[in-house]
């Protein structure tokens, strides 16, 4: 009776053995020689931002597949479409055979990182960046974009480029007064952009602080209490992608107007604004931190 | 006489299922979002330079995929009838003592807790999850025990608090969470087949395939345990030896797919019915069966849910759940008047 | 030969003790009834010797040896238990059920062999279940369902039968049915029969022998000739009863309060009862 509990015993034995023995357990690198960065002519990006960068890079015509949402140069739209942000197609990937695959990274984004792992697993060019959410990564982004593309020389250029306009910004604003600011994300439960985000780097270059102090979350879900006690002297909700900011405008306003006692309201200080250079790390950045500063004090843009 | 079930019976059928399946994978990994033909396929598996994007999409990408998924259907499966056997219950899935909640408390506390580490090239989840799984249905297990030697409904009471408990503990981590882990952790749980590299299909596939193999051992003892501890003990079966290696090995194998694969549901519950109802109770049969029912399942299910919403992908779970919502309640309704612990 | 040998048996429940120093023999070949009030213990008793339950204190041995010593298989091959009727949740048929009994016996794969076959054909038709040997159990009636569970036991061969009340809820035909077979399996089969019964008629017409327990820890062990009689019942149930005889057998008739012509029978000379 025993006899074929021994005899499974020796044959699993042997199967976990030859495991081992086959196969190789270190996670497998990329064993084909990395494509030398001259030679890099098809690239896909799997985040919109990285896509922005990669055309600011002049690199348009090596891009070979982007995720739907990368909607901005308008030329990015023509581009071949290989899933989209949150869940890229692995497949269209292979069978648009890149040179190299760009995602962004872990801890931020795992599952882009898990993508970013399973085509190096599969002798892929994956190369990952924003593994946080700094404006310090954007530089680094681009710098490391281009020196895998050989393109050190835009990548220099376009960093020069963006750190001018943001320095005219904060120029502008610089040595005022701060103005408290509250960056709206959700409205129920109430949700608002914390100190340890990117959002709050930019409100700080746009010469504000954000009206919340330090949190845990960094986008915390927060009270009613909490949000009179921080008395934010302005209120920034963001379009997320829906076009109609006039009329959003309005409704934000008629929204706030039940917490009387926030300066914001008071002072109807609510402004909706179009979150698509905000909400995303790219070249366009200044632009954000143009259009929070404009909410801040539109008495400086008044042309 | 002539019903009964005989080796060759038997025999015969597992090597038919083991046929079916072989099919299925091979018309599962010709299915997908991008076209391939088997032809091209084929011809670059000789040509070792040019690297042929349907070879790679097949060998690469779908093949593991189908791999997994017929691995983790088989030990679900199994570990599903396993369940049913033990606790006498016909509405028992692996999950039921505890395993989905202690998986889940090892996920999240693998993801708030930022591990950046790696084991094999593999991220911490898995392995805490694994971890969780395990050790929450061993403490089930001893729970159980204190509250009467082989009392099944201190097993399942066992089971329900330890849930209750550590379900409150995965919404309070849920709440201090980031909100990107949230989503990591809600994408995980939800059960996912992704492609694996080869050698941990391979060690996978080894300790299910053993394990089901070990139960397919103990099947006549389980079949008599049908009738209760009591029978069956009188019939000279050792019930305690019994219950403790189906026990063991069920858990063992459900763990390892959790790990794998994440929370899949439906298919540990579905699948032995299925089977049970068109080949009988016999566990001799219904084990080895189950388990390649439960292959076949899980790899067609994975196959609709990459391409029915493609290039976007629905969570395997979401296609077994759709499938397997209205079986369940075909299942209590017919079942209802014969559970146990209802008559009893 | 004594095959049963219980010598100064006690146990308790956590609540109550159920059985305090009991001691009796059963004689190979013979056919045992344990007869008492509800609570007495009988079930405890068979749980017992089947080694279901350990004992507090005290002794069984199962052909001179004590139960300890039997593995659950090797017991099982000596003792067989026939219990009120389970049906599972899932549907086995009544051969596979009858089948069950010789798992023990099965070979490396798990399946029976010929022999096994054989001792299962055997037990069909001594129960006379082999008509519907292919029907679910579910689809039987209780008196069909406890017949398979009687072939059940018969088909693991052994030297001893315990049942355990095998009569409730069957209706008149039945019960002679089971209670026949049984005496046959004791008569020509030469097997050791141990009954639980509420059912001290059909115990007073088939068993040799009486185990009267009662609920303050008394207990008597003899011919069911002996141990049956009108005063024993009525002190260890509390009932009186009538005595009346068929031949060579007797019976008992309960007479509750609103027993009907209770004074007839009890002051009639005419009648007489036979103690």
């Amino acid at each position: 009776m025993m006899k074929k509990w021994w005899c499974l015993l020796l044959v699993t034995i042997c199967w976990f053995v030859a495991g081992f023995a086959i196969f190789d357990i270190s996670p497998a690198r990329s064993t084909v020689a990395a494509t030398s960065p001259e030679k890099i002519s098809r690239i896909i990006s799997t985040a919109p931002n990285v896509t922005e960068i990669l055309f600011a890079l002049g690199l348009e015509d090596k891009i070979i597949g982007v995720t739907s949402e990368s909607t901005y140069p308008l030329a990015a739209t023509k581009k071949l479409n290989i899933g989209n942000f949150w869940q890229p197609d692995i497949e269209a990937i292979i069978a648009a055979k890149p040179d190299m695959v760009i995602t962004l990274g872990f801890p931020l984004y795992p599952q882009q990182q898990n993508l970013a792992d399973r085509l190096s697993r599969l002798g892929y060019n994956s190369l990952t960046v924003f593994n946080t959410e700094k404006v310090s990564d954007l530089f680094d982004a681009v710098e490391k974009i281009g020196a895998a593309t050989k393109t050190q020389q835009q990548a220099n250029m376009l960093i020069t480029d963006i750190r001018k306009k943001l320095d005219h910004t904060t120029l502008l604003v610089k040595g005022r007064e701060k103005i408290r600011v509250l960056y709206v994300v959700q409205r129920e439960p109430l949700r608002v952009a914390g100190r340890d985000t990117f959002i709050n780097e930019l409100i700080e270059l746009a010469g504000g602080e954000n009206a919340i102090g330090p949190t845990i979350q960094k986008y915390p879900p927060i009270g009613t209490e909490q949000l009179i006690a921080c008395n934010a002297d302005i209120i920034i909700e963001p379009t997320m992608g829906q076009k109609n900011t006039g009329q959003l405008q309005n409704n934000a306003i008629q929204y706030w107007s039940r917490f009387k006692n926030v300066t914001a309201v008071e002072n109807k200080r609510i402004y909706v604004v179009d979150d698509d250079t905000i909400s995303q790390l790219g070249p366009r950045l200044y632009e954000g931190v143009e259009t929070i500063a404009r909410c801040l004090r539109p008495e400086l843009f008044e042309k | 006489m002539e019903q009964l079930l005989t080796a060759k019976k038997l025999f015969r059928r597992v090597l038919l299922a083991l046929i079916a399946l072989i099919v299925v994978m091979l018309l599962c990994s010709l299915i997908g979002t991008q076209h391939i033909s088997l032809k091209s396929v084929l011809a670059s598996s000789n040509r070792q330079n040019a690297i042929d994007p349907d070879y790679e999409i097949f060998m690469h990408v779908r093949l593991p995929r189908i791999i997994l998924a017929c691995i983790v259907g088989a030990a679900l499966a199994c570990s599903g009838v396993v369940f049913q056997a033990i606790l006498r219950n016909p509405l028992a899935d692996p999950y039921i003592l505890g395993i989905s909640s202690g998986a889940g408390l090892g996920t999240i506390i693998a993801i708030v807790s930022g591990f950046s580490w790696t084991v094999w090239g593999r991220s911490p989840i898995a392995v805490f999850a694994f971890v969780g799984a395990l050790g929450t249905i061993w403490l089930v297990w001893f729970v159980g025990r204190f509250t009467g030697k082989s009392n099944v409904t201190g097993l399942l009471l066992a089971g329900v608090v330890v849930n209750a408990f550590f379900s409150a503990v995965i919404m309070f981590l849920t709440s201090v969470a980031k909100s990107q882990q949230i989503y990591a952790t809600i994408f995980w749980l939800m059960g996912n087949i992704a492609e694996e590299d080869i050698f941990v299909l391979w060690m996978g596939a080894g300790f299910i395939i053993a394990g089901i193999i070990a139960l397919f051992y103990i099947s006549p003892q389980l079949n008599a345990l049908s009738f209760g501890v009591d029978d069956a003990r009188s019939m000279g079966i050792n019930t305690a030896g019994t219950q403790l290696i189906a026990f063991a090995i069920a858990a063992l194998i459900t763990s390892i797919a959790v790990c794998l694969s994440g929370l899949i549901g439906f298919v540990g519950l579905i699948v032995p019915h299925g089977v049970r109802l068109i080949f009988g109770p016999d566990h001799r049969q219904l084990l080895p069966l189950s388990g390649i029912a439960g292959a076949i399942f899980l790899a067609a299910s994975d196959t609709l849910a990459r391409t029915i919403v493609a290039p976007a992908q629905l969570p395997v779970g979401v296609v077994t759940a759709i499938v397997g919502g209205p079986f369940f309640l075909f299942l209590l309704i017919r079942y209802s008047r014969k559970i146990g612990w209802l008559n009893k | 030969m004594n095959i049963i040998e219980v010598k100064n048996l006690s146990f308790r429940y956590s609540q109550a003790e159920v059985l305090r120093d009991l001691s009796f023999d059963v004689a190979q070949g013979s056919f045992l009834t344990i007869i008492g009030p509800n609570g007495v213990g009988k079930s405890t008793l068979l749980n017992l010797l089947s080694a279901l339950l350990q004992p507090d204190s005290g002794t069984i041995k199962i052909d001179k040896k004590t139960v300890e010593s039997y593995s659950t298989k090797a017991l099982a091959e000596k003792i067989a238990v026939v219990r009120q009727e389970f049906v599972p949740v899932f549907g086995f048929s009544v051969i596979e059920t009858v089948l069950m009994a010789r798992t023990t016996h099965y070979g490396q794969l798990g399946f029976e062999n010929d022999t096994d076959r054989q001792i299962v054909n055997e037990a069909l038709n001594v129960t006379d279940t082999t008509g519907f040997a292919s029907r679910l159990l579910s689809n039987l009636s209780g008196g069909e369902r406890q017949r398979v569970f009687i072939a059940r036991a018969l088909a693991q061969n052994t030297a001893i039968l315990l049942l355990d009340e095998p009569t409730t809820f069957l209706d008149l035909k039945h019960q002679v049915v089971i209670y026949d077979l049984l005496k046959k399996m004791q008569m020509e089969k030469g097997k050791t029969i141990v009954v639980v019964t509420h059912d001290i008629n059909l115990a007073a017409q088939y068993c040799d022998e009486a185990l009267l327990l009662g609920t303050d820890g008394s207990y008597q062990c003899g011919t069911t000739k002996d141990i049956l009689t009108t005063e024993q019942i009525e002190k260890v149930f509390g009932v009186r009863t009538f005595v009346g005889r068929v031949g060579q057998g007797k019976f008992f008739l309960p007479l509750g309060k609103f027993a009907k012509d209770i004074q007839i029978v009890s002051t009639n000379p005419n009648c007489n009862p036979l103690k």
